[in-house]
């Protein structure tokens, strides 16, 4: 049972950083447009990405 | 929205330039001055032509091509796009242009401002109530051992731990969520008044502090209860019912919005010596021609100088279908055209216009507080002084028989009484009827106009451009003497009839127009030698020879022309003669036209149990006419206007409400008097019409509709102010006999205010 007393004011600190994330991700307006995010994936001049997804350079334009 | 064609994006297109207007700029683009010296424009931009959410992409990349394109966003969802460019390196021109270059097509969004201040509003209640109600789950968790444990079972400290942490969740709560309700307190209290955030914000310190005492100082002067379960759950229920009054509020918004946004933001303008200027609508001129391309709309009233068309009025009438312009017909601006490209004159442009005139008419009706709501808000004070008295001595009561239950007495009832369902009642159901007469065509300008509607017992229409419009019909046709002789043996009046029509063709006259439209011509009548005297009548051959003429008494009975110049009058109104040779034959009699719905509304008013009376200035044989027609129950013939006056105020002192319908120049005294006045909306009168309402859409069966209407509209009224009324006489009660824990008062609250939004909103369908 003493396991609570840490885990609850644990708890209580991680709903407000929950709150905190999401409040910011909402305010920068990440689900201003939740239509257009699924389709990125599609885009042509989406940076590519090599084995360690690292970003590759863009090629130079021909 | 035009869909962009291919030629359009390779040219530079004209229309373009107007844009970058420094008169057009501002409505969409806000300009900001950078650190570093540089200047920022940002632009609202509507799309066109986007079919699915990739579209957005292929803009958004269009336009980072653009040099001088700061950032691009676009909303798949909205079709708009926010753009922030340097105005020294690109314009708003290059930047559509590149948009239609991609296939779509752009346009300022100039509503802009509007829309953005209560999106923000929204979003941020939606965001108030979210940590509310996340929170509030959170606290609940914390609060449930204490709720379940019997006993010893929950040792003190962890008691003593867990009201810690509920503590700590409810800060945000108090601090965030219940901010509205604290600055709506503080702002009525610095007013010396008390409104309905006072109670509420009074629970919510009460409830804290009493909970803060109780956890920090345990069996101190608050004892042990705490309470931040019940509070952030009714913060949560409170803010709940907010946003969605805040969600219909704004639907409100939208719809004048809407009407607003329907002017065009450029105009084809003809110069004089015909070229065509593209120009932003804000600097044309009455006065000036304009060219309006089909799909759009016209960008001031006017008079339509080329071509024929056809108009969707929807913003005035309610009704989708167009209606047919012809040549010298007026145009509303707004209205859509849908036919053919036509050239207009324009007479009346920016504030002039009817459509300025009935935004502004709606932001008025929307602005009124009704005098039902009045009486409500007038009793909310004694009411919200009178809670805070029976809390009080709730509090003091309770501490003695029960003092760990005192607090929480004290906050429901606090929380569950609830003026703002009652001063809801009466403008939510009446804004709600304003926006449906709107949406068909009837302009409410006074609210209370619905309250007076029901207890109307006669109704008192004007005949001159009320029940008449302004054309003439033909009526009769009354055989001469002349026929009597047996050369005319096989002439029946078809036969003349059909003769007179066939050669009414042949003059622009407006009786002659008249005429054609009273049947099919005769076929087979062969016209030579075809006359028309101004002002006189027509002249013309048939096969046989013979000449017909049709037109003033004296010019068919063989003068030369009409010395007298008014063709076709005489003491029993407007008339043609028909006559051959220079003998008369027949007399074809006009009368003014009915509405088409004129007959059928009188009926439906009476059959409701409403006295019709026709108010007529015309003479009493002519009215009488009228009113048979009509089928009205009396008729005032040779009334001036003191005259009207007389006969509302006499009906009005016999105890009779009265509505008076009229077109609402002439008749402005006798509308002032009467208890519920209807103006018939024509032309750019809608303006100047001193009227509780106005039929925009010139129907007069919306009179019929409009009285259902307010009678329904009173009836959600009184069922509103009973259930707000009958909600507090069942709470108070119950909250003061503590059997109303504060988390089920909060829910009650909002509850019975929603209830009533929800009644109100019933009568917008």
């Amino acid at each position: 049972m003493d396991i609570l007393y840490l885990l609850i004011p644990l708890s209580a600190v991680l709903v407000l950083a929950i709150l905190a994330v999401f409040g910011w991700a909402l305010h920068r307006g990440q689900f201003d447009d939740l239509d257009r995010e699924g389709l990125r994936i599609l885009q042509a001049e989406a940076p590519a990405v090599d084995g360690d997804q690292v970003a590759a350079r863009p090629a130079p334009e021909q | 929205m035009t869909p962009p064609t291919p030629a359009a994006a390779l040219t530079a297109d004209p229309a373009l330039a107007v844009l970058d207007d420094p008169a057009e700029l501002p409505r969409f683009t806000r300009f900001a001055d950078l650190a570093d010296g540089t200047r920022l424009a940002d632009s609202a931009l509507r799309l066109g032509g986007m079919h699915c959410a990739a579209c957005a992409d292929l803009i958004e990349q269009a336009l980072a091509a653009v040099p001088g394109v700061r950032s691009v966003s676009v909303s798949a969802a909205g079709q708009r796009a926010r753009v922030q460019w340097a105005p020294s390196q690109t314009s708003v021109a290059a930047i559509v242009a590149a948009i239609r270059r991609a296939g779509y097509d752009a346009s300022p969004d100039a509503a802009l401002a509007a829309r953005e201040a209560w999106q923000q509003e929204g979003r941020r209640a939606l965001w108030r109530l979210f940590v509310a109600a996340f929170c509030a789950m959170q606290v609940m968790m914390m609060a449930t051992p204490s709720y379940v444990a019997h006993g010893d079972e929950l040792a003190p400290d962890l008691r003593q731990l867990l009201n810690w942490g509920s503590w700590l969740l409810s800060l945000p709560v108090l601090a965030f969520s219940a901010g509205p309700f604290f600055a709506g307190a503080w702002r009525s209290l610095r007013q010396r008044r008390i409104g309905m955030d006072v109670p509420v914000a009074l629970g919510i310190a009460v409830t804290f502090i009493a909970s803060s005492g109780a956890t920090f100082a345990p069996g101190g002067a608050f004892g042990h209860e705490v309470y931040f379960d019940s509070m952030t759950m009714f913060i949560a229920f409170l803010l709940g019912g907010r946003w969605l009054e805040t969600r219909a509020r704004h639907r409100v918004a939208q719809v004048l919005e809407a009407a607003v946004d329907s002017l065009p933001a450029t105009a084809l303008r003809l110069q004089d010596d015909e070229r065509i200027e593209a120009v932003s609508v804000q600097r044309l001129r009455p006065g000036d021609r304009v060219r309006v391309p089909v799909g759009q709309a016209f960008p001031g009233d006017g008079v339509l100088l080329q071509g024929s068309t056809r108009a969707d009025e929807s913003l005035l009438t309610g009704e989708s279908a167009a209606v047919a312009k012809a040549c010298g017909a007026a145009l509303v601006g707004g209205s859509v055209n849908t036919g053919a490209p036509v050239v207009m004159r324009l007479d009346r442009v920016g504030d002039d216009t009817r459509l300025a005139a009935i935004v502004a008419l709606m932001r008025d009706a929307m602005s009124q507080r009704p005098d039902v709501a009045r009486v409500a808000d007038r009793w909310a004070a004694p009411f919200l002084w009178a809670v805070l008295l029976l809390a009080a001595g709730a509090g003091a009561v309770w501490a003695v028989v029960a003092p760990e239950r005192a607090v929480w007495v004290v906050v429901s009832v606090l929380i569950v009484t609830c003026p703002c369902a009652l001063s809801l009642a009466a403008p939510s159901a009446m804004l709600a009827a304003a926006s449906a007469l709107a949406r068909r065509g009837v302009l409410l300008q006074r609210l209370d106009a619905l309250a007076a509607w029901g207890r109307v017992r006669r109704v008192y229409l004007d005949k001159t451009g009320t029940v008449t419009d302004e054309r003439l019909q033909p009526q009769t046709l009354q055989r001469l003497p002349a026929l009597a002789v047996p050369a005319w043996a096989g002439w029946d009046d078809e036969r003349l009839r059909a003769l007179a029509v066939s050669l009414a063709a042949w003059s622009a006259h407006p009786l002659s127009q008249a005429l054609q439209e009273w049947g099919a011509a005769g076929d087979g009548v062969v016209w030579r030698d075809v006359h028309e005297q101004a002002g006189a009548g027509v002249d013309a051959r048939d096969e046989a020879g013979r000449q017909w003429r049709l037109g003033a008494a004296a010019f068919v009975a063989g003068a030369a022309t009409a010395a007298d110049g008014a063709l076709g009058t005489d003491a029993a109104g407007p008339a043609v003669w028909l006559g051959c040779d220079g003998v008369a034959l027949a007399r074809i009699a006009f009368d003014e036209t009915l509405r088409p719905d004129a007959v059928a509304t009188v009926a439906a008013l009476r059959a409701q149990g409403l006295e019709v009376v026709l108010l007529s200035g015309d003479r009493a044989e002519r009215a009488e006419r009228m009113g048979h027609r009509l089928g009205v129950d009396a008729v005032v013939a040779q009334a001036t206007p003191e005259r009207k006056l007389a006969e509302v105020v006499a009906a009005q002192a016999a105890g009779l409400a009265v509505v008076m319908v009229g077109d609402g120049i002439n008749d402005a005294p006798v509308l002032a008097r009467a208890d519920v006045s209807v103006a018939m909306g024509q032309g750019a009168l809608i303006a100047r019409a001193q009227a509780d309402a106005t039929l925009a859409s010139g129907r007069l069966a919306d009179l019929v509709w409009m009285r259902d209407l307010s009678r329904r509209t009173m009836r959600v009224v009184r069922q509103n102010i009973g259930w707000a009324v009958g909600y507090n006489l069942a709470c108070i009660p119950l909250a003061l006999g503590g059997f109303l824990p504060p988390w089920a008062a909060g829910l009650g609250m909002a509850s019975s205010s929603l209830l009533v939004i929800a009644n109100a909103v019933r009568l917008a369908h």
